[in-house]
């Protein structure tokens, strides 16, 4: 066992630890703040995967920017605790456990029986340079210029439509 | 020993399926919105994973894009819970009759 | 590089008009607070010359921006479609008693209006996976907003929630799959996909069994676009809450958006480009990906759930959306056939399901404007208190189910001759029996406007010129194209080249 490998299988006991929490919490505000947590923990995972600038967007993105407008109207909303009974949901319960079950049984198969189907069998010599902000850059305003053009358009209208519908009336 | 790609891989298949039954199972709209969250940051490890692995940048140029979708769909979602909640004084998806047939 | 990029720009020119129009009208609305046509007025010319500047890329066949988008007359023809919808949609909005009621903004509406264009159009262009998941996710951020504009309605923005929480669903699925698909290729771009498909499905089982996968996953994304059973689960709730222009809009662009991206996603990635011995204009899919069996089974239940259900609505609004989800079943099974002559087919089918489903919901919008229901046990006697709406509907409806002399029968019958022509006798039967339930249910509209006597206080429903002036100009082409459809034929004979395909 080396480092990284101590590492990684801290971080994803932590992350599916705290997915699961954040699911089966009764309280909006629990499971946010387990997500929160589990965030952390694939910011970490990217930076294992030599991703530097998107670790650090994770970050600033996920946890600063929507989890706190997702906190805050939690908290504006004064939400309640869903209830415990819940009979008509029994069904979809068991009918989600066994899609859920069967979907990653047929995943794993294909990835650890299987063999993986990308071709490298270890992180590529290239990816230390590849996750830094100049690469990225690079990418984004060269080859993948249009989508992010199309993309500040996308914010412009989730701007413009958020404040015509949360706006009061009048 | 260096971590396999297939390891990575399978901590996202199952970090997916749990954000899809939290979506299944969940009433409250918030918490659905919180765990589509998380089946898109598991599809985001996924594609760093790729990435990396096959040295290409474009898997982590999808991330890129994929968080400010993200963010976009979040502001949409919670202005349009907070409309719902003005009217019905509830976010709790049976109550509005979600899936009715 | 900058020559380049300006040759580029200049193939862009029709997304470029949506955009500046987009920009124009916020800036509009600040300006004319008051008078909310003004507004209106500046975004139809917006889309205007958007169609026109469309005309003028009629033969392009050509790739842009490092291969995000291709101009092909395929995507011409699917964004044509988007535009023809936006400008009716725009002419019903500024009719529309539930939009322009007293102090109301509109401003932001037909801004979104045009974001959502724009992204529909994008999606019939793109030719890379990224770009494809930016312009669905733009379209649908639109559409939820839009869904929700009459926000004190409560039908309305739990409609929005419903559409989001689906859309952003099956856009994670969609996600998903892409991932998957980059993974096992190693690129985003459809054709350099299909130049890595044949080594990976080499590769043996499992690389087959990830790729269908990943189809299916990708599948969900498009079969929520485009309103297919099993994906169509929030189209009933969202037609009937959101506004009935925009219920108008997505039932005809937001479906032309996402059939012309799912055409492209399956033809440029899965045919084998190196078959040979193929007769004319069919295509070959790859070894190893049987994606051909999926959209069969999606446009069998498509027909015919959306067909039986509809049967039970008593709202027309929902009836129609039941309706649609069965449209998209009859246009799926074009996309089974393989052959060029299938998606001239479902092209042909596109252009009368413009006129013939705008038309429809626009007299369900003049109707509830006057009655103030969508209820069909309302519409008792609208055939004495309104004759020409009344006949426009009946044609409308008729042409819905597909029956001569109408344009909807030469759509069905172009779409059934493609079938038969490729051996799916059995597929064509079943979609020939869901025209018979469709015919049952329009006939109970039928009945109720023309031969149930009305209730005696109510009183005649009159039409503004203007909106006689409409309806004009959806029923002719219904009528037109039943009798005479050569331009059209041709026209979809001609816009099946898609960019980097044989």
């Amino acid at each position: 066992m080396t480092v990284e490998s101590l590492v990684f299988f801290f971080l994803a006991a932590f992350a599916v630890t705290t997915a699961v929490l954040m699911v089966v919490q009764r309280s909006p505000l629990v499971s946010a703040i387990y997500l929160i947590a589990n965030f952390f923990a694939l910011a970490a995972l990217y930076l294992l995967l030599r991703a530097q600038l998107l670790a650090v967007l994770q970050i600033v993105v996920y946890t600063g920017a929507i989890m706190v407008l997702v906190v805050f109207v939690i908290m504006l909303l004064n939400l309640e605790e869903e209830g415990r009974v819940r009979t008509r949901i029994a069904i979809r319960t068991w009918i989600t456990v066994v899609l859920a079950a069967g979907f990653l049984s047929e995943i794993v198969y294909v990835f650890f029986v299987a063999g993986t189907p990308a071709e490298g069998t270890t992180i590529s010599a290239g990816a230390e340079s590849l996750g830094t902000v100049e690469s990225m850059g690079e990418a984004l305003f060269g080859k993948f210029l249009l989508p992010f053009e199309i993309t500040s358009l996308l914010l412009l209208t989730a701007i413009l439509g958020a404040v015509v519908l949360a706006k009061r009336k009048g | 020993m260096e971590i396999p790609l297939s390891y990575y891989l399978c901590l996202s298949v199952v970090l997916f399926v749990v954000g899809v039954a939290g979506v299944l199972t969940r009433r409250n709209a918030i918490v659905v919105f919180m765990c589509i969250e998380l089946m898109l940051n598991s599809v985001n490890l996924t594609l760093i994973a790729f990435s990396s692995f096959l040295g290409s940048i474009t898997g982590q140029a999808l991330v890129f894009f994929a968080m400010a979708v993200a963010a976009a769909e979040a502001a949409v979602g919670l202005a349009i819970v907070i409309a719902i909640y003005r009217n019905k004084r509830t976010v709790d998806i049976d109550k509005i009759n979600i899936l009715k047939w | 590089m900058s020559d380049h990029l300006l040759n580029d720009l200049s193939l862009f020119a029709p997304e470029t008009a949506i955009t500046l129009t987009l920009v124009a009208a916020i800036l509009a609305d600040l300006i004319f607070r008051r008078t909310p046509l003004v507004v209106a007025a500046l975004v139809l010319a917006g889309f205007v010359v958007t169609g026109l500047l469309l005309l003028g890329q009629t033969g392009v066949n050509a790739s842009i921006f490092t291969g995000m988008i291709a101009v092909d007359s395929f995507a011409v023809f699917f964004k044509t479609i988007v535009v023809l919808a936006g400008i009716l949609v725009v002419v019903f909005s500024m009719e529309s008693g539930e939009l322009n009621s007293p102090g109301r903004k509109l401003g932001e509406y037909y801004a979104l209006l045009c974001a959502a264009a724009l992204g529909m159009m994008l999606m019939a262009g793109a030719s890379n996976l990224l770009m494809m998941y930016i312009a669905i996710e733009l379209s649908s951020l639109s559409s939820y907003l839009l869904s929700g504009y009459t926000r004190e309605a409560p039908d309305s923005s739990e409609a929005s929630l419903k559409y989001l929480i689906y859309g952003a669903v099956s856009s994670g699925l969609m996600l998903y799959g892409i991932s998957l698909m980059y993974g096992l290729s190693g690129s985003l771009d459809l054709r350099a996909i299909n130049r890595a498909l044949p080594q990976v499905l080499s590769g043996g089982g499992a690389a087959s069994f990830t790729l269908l996968i990943a189809g299916v996953l990708a599948l969900a994304g498009f079969g929520y676009k485009i309103s297919a059973v099993p994906f169509h689960f929030w189209t009933p709730d969202v037609y009937e809450g959101a506004p009935i222009t925009i219920t108008a809009f997505l039932s005809v662009a937001s479906k032309a958006g996402g059939f012309a991206m799912m055409i492209r996603f399956f033809k440029v990635t899965f045919i084998d480009a190196g078959a040979v011995a193929l007769p004319a204009g069919t295509w070959a899919t790859l070894q190893g990906f049987h994606w051909v069996d999926l959209v069969a089974i999606l446009a069998v239940l498509s027909m015919t759930i959306g067909n039986l259900v509809a049967v039970w609505q008593n709202n027309l609004k929902r009836l129609l959306a039941y309706s649609s989800i069965a449209h998209a079943g009859y246009m799926l099974t074009g996309v089974v056939v393989l052959s060029n002559q299938g998606l001239a087919a479902i092209m042909v089918y596109f252009g009368v399901y413009l006129f013939m489903n705008l038309g429809a919901f626009y007299c369900v919008m003049l109707i509830a404007d006057k009655t103030g229901s969508e209820d069909i046990d309302e519409y008792k006697g609208i055939g004495g208190r309104s004759p020409f709406l009344a006949v426009a509907l009946a044609v409308f409806l008729v042409s819905l189910t597909g029956l001569p002399p109408t344009a909807g029968f030469i759509g069905k019958l172009y779409l059934f001759a493609a079938l038969i022509n490729s051996g799916w006798t059995w597929l064509a039967i079943v979609a020939a029996l869901n025209s018979v339930i469709a015919l049952y249910y329009y006939v109970r509209v039928f009945r109720n406007m023309f031969l149930r006597t009305e209730e005696p206080s109510s009183p005649g429903i009159t039409l503004s010129w203007l909106q006689n002036a409409a309806l004009v100009v959806l029923l002719v082409p219904t009528l037109l194209l039943g009798l005479y459809f050569t331009p059209l034929v041709q026209l979809a004979q001609a816009s099946v080249r898609l960019f980097g395909t044989p």
